[in-house]
């Protein structure tokens, strides 16, 4: 089949999107298994993408109209877009069943165009190979986050979105200075031409065209000192909507922020700016795991928790070195797993004890085992335990942060994590060692989605090297960016 | 004491930040020959896309994506809208009417705001213009309507229906473009077709059928934001 197709992956989402008031209009209550049918033709599209992507080891340029970079806007879905372009489809696919149980709010028609929307916003930020294009998809994102995290129409859910809307606001705003101090300097917006070109910009110019774009990305990538909006987002929004946010509207945020950053490699100032980004990662790392300390709400605790994962991953990808980029990517897989896991399980637990306070986790273990069993798991694997996937990930990051030479920054952040290992042990003692309770019967899907998840993260906790093996070749996608050039069939305009 | 010296704090911030970017921007050479595609759009964009209007050309054909986004933007805004204010029973609370000049205004021009409106999105290919300020235009129509009658509302359930169905039909004729031509959002009408006399009417391949869609899609929405800020959910019911 044609590699073109691969633009079924912004089409689907978007065509079922504005099919679901038509339907509506027929059936409201047709409009949760269209859902369901969506995100599983999403995921089948991204399974061919990714077998292409994978068995030809050549990446697909969807050149948009016909028109070749830089005239037109294309897609670039190398080794790392269609990893992760994969993970979206799949998690969004569980969620649209997790769905069911969790989403009772109306109006759910409108909840499910923003479902798709914000599936598709992250998509299209990991494949995007433009960088007004990447603009647009961070803008549909955002937008659809907002909406999101204010869909339950409480009063803490319009304060956390109005905090993220404001945040989020100046963070484009940034963003779109950054693009115009590039687009000024290099009269392109095509990623690939402006890695080709970026050593001829002015050193202090594209210090802060870089520093701006990095820092209007930092509100998605969940960044200190930029993601004050984060927990309270994480806390108010439904359920299915946490897990989106971590699993991978985060992600896409990071990549974004990666991929720049690696582009713009040939600058002069270019060391000064990943600096930055190492200081804004400990940082994150060190607040984030300190604030969790002292929650009494899980679902938030797992929010701090996943925002302390993301410096880790924030810190990997500044390394500036190949095993950085590697182990960042892989963190990211694992961390997409892991918090899925969690960020289900918790809500599943507050949907059916009615919230996510510490006390209703008493007990837990006799009265939602299954439940109890992933939560248990997940949290071993966040911590770092040997035998789960988080171990192996954690201990590359690491390792990579040593070899630069940023030894105080892999001290603070092994300091972290036996602050994070405090607070959820904690967490285990409440579930399995204090109150009791009738047994809950849980219902079979969740379960089957948490046990999926669950073996998942066993299975690469003892077998590594499979993931391993497509972390390094997506994070050589980032971060070899001749071949990135390459691969990219640009016109010969101006230049 | 520490209000001043938090406050003197921060100005100084934004002093050394407002430096540093004051100092960046002048090493930008903005307004000067730079723009390597630029030259490119306007040397072939009479053959290549068949519109006048180079501005439009670029918005709909050459990064016609984008703009797909950006459609997909604000079906987000008032979907996000509708969503954040949904009530089950909503009825419209203004309780004075618009005075003659207002009600007798809107009747007579109203019919005419609409047909200016469509002029303006069928012709983005030639003048200036296109499908965004076109729906926009349609939406102030029906503003005038709301401000004027306190019973009128706009008719939902076909709204929302159009507003699907066009923004369906967006990516239908991308799709129509990756069966055609192999490439999603290509230009059959213009590239495989030839249809049209470039400077007439019917040409600029599929810029007007798209303005058309993206102004009845920007027209229902506007509306549709309109209406559910004008309303207010009936209490008891809710």
């Amino acid at each position: 089949m044609n590699g073109q197709y691969a633009s079924l992956l912004i089409a689907i989402p978007l065509i079922s999107a504005f099919f679901v008031p038509v339907i509506k209009a027929a059936s409201k209550k047709a409009v949760m298994p269209f859902l369901v049918l969506v995100t599983a033709a999403q995921t089948a599209a991204a399974a061919w993408v990714f077998n292409e992507v994978y068995t030809t080891g050549k990446p697909i340029i969807v050149m948009a109209g016909a028109w070749r970079p830089p005239v037109g806007i294309n897609l670039y879905i190398g080794h790392f877009a269609a990893l992760f372009v994969f993970i979206v489809a799949a998690v969004s696919f569980l969620l649209s069943i997790y769905n069911f149980k969790t989403i009772k709010i109306e109006p759910i028609d409108k909840y499910a165009m923003l479902f798709l929307l914000l599936m598709l916003g992250a998509t299209g930020m990991i494949a995007t190979g433009d960088i007004f294009n990447l603009f647009v998809f961070m803008e549909i994102t955002s937008i659809t986050a907002y909406a999101l995290t204010a869909y339950n129409k409480t009063g803490e859910a319009a304060e956390a979105s109005m905090k993220y809307m404001i945040l989020g606001g100046i963070g484009s705003s940034f963003f779109l200075i950054g693009i115009a101090i590039v687009y000024g300097s290099l009269g392109t917006l095509n990623m690939a031409q402006i890695a080709q070109l970026a050593g001829s910009m002015n050193a202090t110019a594209a210090q802060a065209g870089l520093a701006l774009l990095i820092f209007g990305l930092a509100v998605e990538a969940e960044l200190f000192p930029l993601n004050a909006w984060a927990p309270d987002a994480y806390q108010a929004a439904p359920h299915p909507v946490t897990v989106m946010f971590s699993a991978f509207v985060v992600k896409a945020g990071l990549y974004a922020a990666a991929r720049l950053l690696y582009i713009m490699q040939s600058v002069g100032s270019w060391h000064s700016v990943l600096k930055l980004v190492v200081i804004m990662a400990t940082l994150t790392v060190l607040v984030a795991e300190f604030s969790a300390l002292r929650q009494r709400n899980v679902k938030r605790m797992i929010a701090y928790s996943s925002i302390s994962q993301v410096g880790f991953i924030a810190l990997a990808l500044a390394l500036g070195t190949q095993a950085g980029v590697d182990a960042g990517v892989f963190h990211m897989v694992n961390h997409a797993i892991v918090k899925a896991l969690l960020f289900i399980a918790v809500g599943y637990v507050a949907v059916e004890l009615g919230g996510a306070e510490m006390e209703n986790f008493r007990g837990l273990g006799r009265r939602m085992p299954i439940t109890a069993f992933s939560i248990t798991i997940g949290s071993l694997a966040v911590i770092g335990i040997p035998m789960f996937n988080v171990f192996w990930s954690k201990l590359r990051i690491i390792l990579a942060t040593v070899d630069v030479g940023y030894t105080w920054a892999a001290a603070l952040v092994l300091i972290a994590s036996v602050v994070e290992a405090v607070y959820y042990l904690r967490l285990l003692h409440v579930i399995w060692f204090e109150g009791s309770g009738e047994r809950i019967t849980e219902s079979a899907a969740l379960g089957a989605i948490m046990l999926l998840l669950v073996a998942l993260v066993i299975v690469i906790g003892v077998y590594p090297d499979y993931v391993w093996n497509l972390a390094q070749k997506a994070g050589a996608d980032i971060f070899n960016v001749a071949q990135y050039i390459k691969n990219v069939p640009l016109m010969g305009v101006g230049a | 004491m520490v209000s001043i010296l938090k406050r003197s704090l921060a100005i100084i911030t934004i002093l050394i930040i407002g430096y540093w970017l004051a100092v960046a921007m002048s090493h930008v050479p903005f307004g000067q020959d730079k723009m390597l595609v630029g030259q490119y759009y306007l040397n072939h964009v009479k053959d290549q896309t068949g519109a006048i209007n180079a501005v439009t050309a670029i918005v709909v054909n050459y990064r016609g994506f984008d703009t797909l986004g950006e459609v997909t933007v604000l079906f987000i805004a008032s979907t996000g809208v509708g969503a954040l204010l949904w009530k089950r029973k909503r009825e419209r609370t203004a309780r004075v009417p618009g005075s003659v000049v207002l009600t007798t205004g809107t009747r007579f021009l109203f019919p005419f705001i609409v047909l200016f409106g469509a002029y303006i999105f069928i012709h983005g290919h030639l003048t200036p213009g296109g499908g965004f300020p076109g729906g926009a235009t349609i939406a102030t129509g029906f503003l005038l309507l709301y401000m004027a009658f306190t019973v009128y509302e706009i008719p939902h359930k076909g709204f929302e229906v159009t507003e699907g169905l066009v923004g369906m039909s967006y990516v239908a004729v991308g799709l129509i473009g990756l069966l055609i031509g192999s490439y999603f959002l290509y230009d059959w009408i213009w590239q495989t077709w030839h249809v049209g006399t470039v400077g007439k009417l019917f040409s600029g391949g599929f810029i007007p059928i798209i303005y058309i869609l993206i102004g009845l899609k920007v027209g229902t929405e506007l509306s549709g934001i309109i209406d559910n800020m004008l309303k207010e959910g009936v209490s008891g019911n809710d």
